[in-house]
């Protein structure tokens, strides 16, 4: 019988839209601030962490299909040089430069899941070998020097421009929709939900009958894709893109991977969704906005993320610690011989 | 009784000869192909760059620079030994080790020195903890908590670069030991050889002593090769990994050490991408990723031959930068090869 219904703090509540709350908890903290809910500052800030974005939306995938992906941010990059080196100096129409660096994610994409899935190298270790591969590439391409877009601003513009009475740059709601698409394709598609199958439990779903192979290249493919066109987006969208776009201050690579964990996809696979990484993100850039000091952004994005590594370690170690026993013996003791307690 | 059950009649029974062949070669290959590649690679060197390859000038680079990376990969060693991958916390943990010292510069050489070894002891204690008793996932804690130290070093020094000579009070005893910190990165003994190379192979030494001639060395072998099995058998698995740990940031504060008395600064940016270059050399050297097998003697020689590849690449004239390419190239291939030969012996 529940004779007290009280107000109890539900905290598996709480931890499942922990990005939410963090979201929340960002935008009260810019009531305190001067100048935080205006049109430009919010269009400027949504507009700026797009970037990010893309980088979470293909973390989160590999890391829901049970792997890590670390060329996201040099992909990206590339996807920027490509786009930007391709329209000024060969003089390719956007469309079609856009286009050819998005291919250069798929190549990559591709090249990453045969050596995960047909080498059987541990993904982290492909993409870490990966990414210098590509930060080579990226030196040999442009000799270290910064690309600008040059003279044509159309398309510039057009990304910058307010989407209707939105205080959203277009970009902005391009990256959005993107993320909504692929929410949708993880949850409702037979393939999204390989994905999961895939990332919880590989020798389980291979034994279903799932292509876990392929599924899991698509996964990088998919990660990469995504990078590279957000990428060659951001190109157009700040005007200019140099090797060295995600190194200064804290990596964006490092904030990918904190909004994934925030948003409470698990480090062992198999759980979590692309929104819940978005709303992250969203929040850290509005964070970026909140205290300026990038030493400061460092400190408290680090202390978020080590903040949620330790309690998600600490509930695993706990439920480690009770598995095989039975921890209210006593409860089910008194409920057989009809005793109360 | 249970009835046994038999295996059909006439049928031959199996057995798998290519196996033990191809694991023989793998086992040699693990243990001393790299010195094979180290041998290849003299005489490419010596062609590569006319006959200056055994100059002193040249042996005195390759020394220094493979110096601080065998000196890192000496500790990093018996992480990847005890089948945890990689420790992501390598970078700070250098520099975190190298600021220690020169901020503590004026309580003399010595006792600054100890204490930039303590903050490397700390933080591999931290980490032994994490993942040793709370299993945390070896690859995110350290990498999270690499971001952590970054973010605590930044704001506590505002992300500014430490001298060891501006710190220094302007008493005889202080700019004497900055002078010391200054020189140990910069001694050599006989005409050629320096301070740091000898380090290097002394602490080389040490934990070929701890992984061949120690108990904790064995047991280390049956934790990398199965945990579960290393736990059952009733092996202290949270103490082990902590004092691996222990011994990886140890010897990476004494790398980061050395690397800001050679820079002459200590700043946040010291250990970039040591992480990275001490895993290929480890690799190199014959480590298994998935842990349990692998050398000392092994790793040396990938320390080696990672110098003597980068020296090449120098002499044949590529900027850092195209660097970058051949080196991603080797690490992807070293580690296929690596994990080719871990399937042929046998374990996934």
């Amino acid at each position: 019988m529940m004779k007290d219904k009280k107000f109890r703090f539900n905290l598996n509540f709480v931890n499942t839209n922990r990005s939410y709350f963090f979201l929340a908890l960002i935008l009260i903290c810019g009531l305190f601030m001067k100048n935080f809910y205006t049109a430009y500052n919010v269009c400027a800030v949504t507009g700026n962490g797009s970037l990010v974005i893309w980088l979470g939306l293909g973390f989160t995938i590999c890391l829901i299909a049970g792997h890590m992906d670390l060329t996201v941010m040099y992909m990206s990059t590339l996807g920027a040089l490509l786009c930007l080196g391709l329209h000024t100096i060969n003089g390719i129409p956007w469309g079609l430069s856009i286009l050819l660096a998005t291919l250069s994610g798929v190549a990559v994409g591709l090249i990453n899941g045969i050596l995960v899935t047909k080498f059987k190298i541990h993904s982290f270790i492909v993409t870490l070998g990966m990414q210098f591969v590509l930060k080579g590439l990226m030196y040999i391409y442009t000799g270290g020097a910064e690309l600008s877009i040059g003279r044509d601003y159309a398309l510039n513009d057009a990304l910058n421009a307010k989407v209707g009475f939105l205080p959203f740059s277009l970009y902005f709601v391009i990256t959005t929709a993107v993320i909504f698409l692929v929410m949708v394709v993880l949850r409702y598609t037979r393939f999204g939900r390989n994905i999961y199958m895939v990332g919880g439990n590989l020798e389980t779903a291979w034994l279903a009958g799932i292509k876990s192979n392929l599924v899991t290249t698509l996964t990088f493919t998919i990660s990469s894709t995504a990078c590279a066109l957000g990428g060659a987006l951001n190109g157009i969208y700040s005007g200019s893109a140099s090797i060295t776009m995600g190194e200064k201050g804290i990596s964006p690579l490092m904030i990918a991977l904190t909004a994934s964990i925030i948003g409470g996809t698990s480090i062992y696979g198999g759980k979590g969704s692309v929104v819940w990484t978005w709303v992250a993100l969203v929040a850290i850039a509005f964070l970026k906005s909140l205290c300026k000091k990038t030493e400061l952004q460092v400190l408290v994005i680090a202390a978020i993320l080590i903040l949620c590594i330790f309690y998600e370690t600490l509930a695993q170690y706990r439920k480690n610690k009770v598995v095989g026993t039975r921890p209210n013996l006593h409860l089910e003791y008194l409920e057989e011989t009809g005793k109360k307690a | 009784m249970s009835e046994k059950i038999k295996a059909t009649p006439n049928e031959p029974e199996k057995v798998d000869s290519r196996k033990t062949e191809i694991s023989r070669f793998s086992l040699i290959f693990n243990k001393l192909g790299i010195y094979v590649v180290v041998i290849l690679l003299t005489f490419l060197g010596m062609i590569v760059s006319k006959g200056q390859f055994f100059t002193a000038g040249n042996i005195q680079s390759i020394l220094e620079a493979v110096a601080l990376i065998g000196m890192v990969s000496a500790g990093l060693l018996f992480v990847v030994y005890a089948g945890n991958m990689n420790d992501m916390s390598i970078p700070m943990t250098m520099a975190l080790g190298g600021m220690m010292t020169v901020q503590c510069i004026n309580f003399g050489f010595p006792v600054a020195l100890l204490v930039g070894i303590a903050t490397g002891a700390l933080i591999g204690l931290i980490n032994g903890f994490m993942i040793g008793k709370l299993r945390a996932n070896p690859i995110i804690w350290t990498w999270g908590f690499n971001l952590l130290l970054s973010g605590i070093v930044r704001v506590t020094w505002g992300g500014k670069q430490l001298y060891a000579d501006t710190v220094a009070r302007d008493t005889d005893f202080a700019q004497k030991s900055a002078a010391t910190f200054y020189s140990i990165a910069r001694t050599y003994l006989g005409s050629f050889i320096s301070l740091m190379a000898i380090v290097m192979i002394v602490m080389f030494l040490v934990s070929w002593f701890i992984h061949a001639k120690t108990k904790f060395g064995q047991k280390l072998k049956i934790i990398g090769t199965s945990y579960d099995v290393a736990r059952f058998s009733g092996i202290n698995c949270t103490k082990m990994l902590i004092i691996t740990y222990t011994i990886c940031s140890v010897c990476a504060s004494i790398g980061g050490i050395f690397f800001a008395a050679l820079r002459k600064t200590a700043s946040y940016e010291n250990g970039t991408g040591y992480d990275f270059s001490c895993l290929t050399a480890v690799l190199l050297g014959g480590v298994l990723l998935n842990g349990g097998k692998g050398s000392v003697v092994g790793a040396f020689g990938g320390v080696l031959a990672y110098g003597i590849l980068n020296n090449i690449l120098s002499w044949v004239g590529l900027d850092t930068y195209s660097k970058y390419l051949v080196q991603g190239i080797v690490f992807l291939f070293i580690v296929w090869l690596n994990t080719y030969s871990n399937r042929k012996l046998g374990k996934a």
